[in-house]
């Protein structure tokens, strides 16, 4: 991990609103954080935390009611909302590249896998590798992610679920990206295969040394890859520190109760902590804190101011007033 | 001894590929393979495996909205065994009144057309069960319990008004408001976010132990199987290979594959070194499957005696620990 130097990426103040008939849906609210190269971070939270949304800023990928009220999203210092669809074409694949997580919805069944990766490599690398080349590059990704390159000619059908979300992950790397956004990329799959991609994806990193950005709602798979740890709640970033930090000391309420209602296989089989309630609705997120309505630390302030997100230790942030009432011990009763 | 609540003996199921000019099957995938268990009354048991491995088929055929190729199932009725392949027509109305299922898709699972009302009375209504009156009363008590209140403002909403959590909830109801002695729940919580999942298996098991409940619970997360079951049994390609009581075998697992599942079950804590998966690839179809152990070709421990003989039997290995394999 090397955090010396300046930053790959930084996602500072970033505000968007999905455009809806009914109203603007607050997806994104006043998002920062920063990644060098090399580093992992994983981004968790439950499904319509805005985790997604912020993986398609990053591609440029946002859909078309999408709205950036404030904020920049700075690879190496440029600001990207600021490029037009071209200018970003040209850096989507080559800086940034995605693993989506319905692997067989990223391939086109009628063209070979091969001659796919071949055509984003294509687009995205200058001067153009020559045949030979690209066939022996092709045959290396393949190698890389654990497939044998003799499937490089056959059709996304004839691959199981593992085998083309790792021929995905190929395809991720084929233009030497600097960073791997990776979206539920095993949520899919089966554990056992989802050991294999989950080794050889977190293998990868370390070998390219390539920066990555681990989307799941599975705290348990993001405890495995990642060195430092983002929780999303209703659009907001609520606790951000290094992984190790977070999972043995969560200082936000949603970050505890999300750990201590995490079932596991270790450990003394306890009682789990339920979380009371559901999401906001983002159409109309509540006033103050937007978890104050589900949680137990709750206090007057909470339901109307908006916590600032804070240091409270080197590298460790919590968007909450009452972080110091949250227990130290996961599992003990909130 | 006295009949359990539900006892499973070889149970199977083929289904037949058709090929060929006249499509005419000329081979079977193995789905259920000849797989035998019990469930005492008020107990559960978790059946945990990967995909394909035959874990629905089973609580399908279980509830009879399939039926089994070949085996038993019987279901005690007042201590006497009731064959469930060879209900009658009138026995089949006793029969859904005494078991239910939980699907996992709350949003298939309901006619987005009838209101919660109706979804939750459905039951009471084909039984013929009390006066309009009655199950309405019976109604609202369900939903109170379910933690739907106050009930009347959900009686006359339709499902898509309600979030997933929710209608989980409903269906929790449904399955529940003819008091059934045996609830088949189908991965009721895997579509479902972590923050929900809990306060819905919470409720599985709070009401399961209210009503005297038996389940079956299908999950291919060994973590809730954990939370939410007695005894959990582990399945392989239409084999059942494994099945001890939860903390026995979560502790000490002993067939090969198990382990293998086991290790591969990513942990909540980063500090937590997991030992190293010491299988490969994804899982096959038992299609004309050899005789042989179906773990076969995956196993890291195979030797001689697993390829000269048919799959091993399903053997208790002291206290209840049952294992199918040669080498433990």
């Amino acid at each position: 991990m090397t955090s010396n130097g300046k930053p790959l990426l930084e996602v500072d103040g970033l505000v968007m609103r999905y455009q809806t008939k009914r109203g603007q849906v607050s997806a994104i609210e006043d998002v920062t954080f920063t990644l060098h190269h090399g580093e992992s971070l994983g981004l968790v939270g439950e499904s319509g935390c805005g985790k997604t949304s912020v993986a398609m800023s990053l591609m440029g990928l946002a859909a078309d009611n999408a709205r950036y009220m404030s904020g920049e999203i700075r690879l190496e210092g440029e600001n990207l909302l600021a490029l037009n669809e071209d200018e970003m074409r040209r850096r989507r694949w080559k800086s940034i590249s995605m693993v989506f997580q319905g692997a067989m919805n990223s391939w086109n069944p009628v063209y070979r896998v091969g001659d796919q990766i071949r055509e984003a490599m294509d687009l995205h690398i200058q001067p153009k590798l020559s045949e030979a080349a690209a066939k022996s590059r092709m045959a290396r990704l393949f190698e890389m992610v654990g497939l044998n390159p003799s499937m490089l000619v056959r059709f996304p059908h004839e691959f199981s679920g593992g085998m083309r979300q790792r021929a995905v992950i190929a395809m991720a790397l084929s233009c030497d990206p600097k960073l791997i956004i990776a979206d539920e990329p095993t949520t899919a799959l089966d554990v056992i295969v989802q050991d294999q991609i989950l080794k050889e994806l977190k293998k990868i990193q370390d070998q390219l040394g390539m920066a990555l950005i681990y989307i799941s709602h599975d705290i348990a798979v993001i405890a495995e890859v990642t060195d430092t740890i983002g929780v999303m709640y209703a659009g907001k970033l609520v606790e951000y520190g290094s992984t190790l930090e977070v999972f043995h000391r969560p200082r936000h309420p949603y970050a505890y109760l999300l750990l201590s209602s995490t079932p596991s296989i270790t450990g003394p089989r306890r009682k789990l902590a339920p979380l009371e309630g559901e999401p906001p609705n983002l159409l109309d997120p509540p006033p103050g804190c937007r978890f104050h309505p589900r949680c137990p630390f709750v206090t007057d302030q909470c339901r109307t101011e908006d916590p600032p997100f804070v240091d409270i230790a080197p590298g460790h942030k919590v968007a909450c007033w009452n972080w110091q009432q949250v227990p130290v011990t996961i599992g003990a009763s909130a | 001894m006295t009949m359990p609540l539900l006892k499973v003996d070889s149970l199977t199921k083929l289904f037949p590929v058709q090929r060929g000019l006249f499509r005419k099957p000329i081979e079977f995938v193995h789905a259920v393979d000849g797989i035998s268990f019990e469930i005492g009354s008020g107990q559960s048991l978790g059946l945990v495996g990967e995909s394909g491995c035959g874990k629905s088929t089973t609580g399908r055929m279980l509830t009879r909205l399939m039926d089994a190729t070949s085996g038993q199932i019987l279901l005690a009725d007042n201590g006497n065994p009731v064959d469930v392949a060879h209900i009658t027509r009138d026995g089949m109305r006793t029969f859904r009144r005494r078991v239910q299922m939980i699907f996992q898709d709350p949003y298939e699972s309901m006619n987005p057309r009838r209101t919660i009302f109706d979804t939750v009375a459905e039951p009471l209504t084909v039984q013929g069960i009390g006066t309009v009156t009655e199950r309405e009363e019976k109604v609202a008590d369900l939903l109170r319990l379910v933690g739907l209140s106050p009930p009347e403002t959900f009686l006359f909403r339709y499902p898509h008004e309600l979030s997933g959590g929710q209608r989980q909830r409903i269906a929790i109801a449904r399955a529940l408001v003819i008091n059934p002695s045996f609830v088949v729940a189908d991965e009721p919580t895997s579509m479902l976010d972590v923050s929900i999942r809990i306060s819905i298996m919470d409720l599985m098991l709070k009401l399961g132990d209210e009503f005297d409940v038996s389940y079956l619970y299908i999950t291919h997360d060994l973590a809730v199987a954990r939370y939410m079951c007695d005894r959990i049994a582990v399945m392989y390609l239409g084999k059942i290979v494994e099945l001890a009581e939860s903390e026995e075998l979560l502790s000490n697992p002993l067939h090969p594959y198990t382990k293998a599942l086991l290790s591969a079950v990513p942990v909540p804590d980063p500090s937590f070194k997991r030992a190293p998966v010491e299988i490969k690839g994804g899982i096959g179809k038992a299609i004309n499957p050899p005789p042989l152990c179906r773990f076969i070709e995956r196993c890291p421990i195979a030797t001689d005696v697993c390829h000269n003989n048919d799959h091993p039997p399903l053997e208790d290995k002291g206290g209840g620990h049952y294992v199918a394999c040669y080498l433990v």
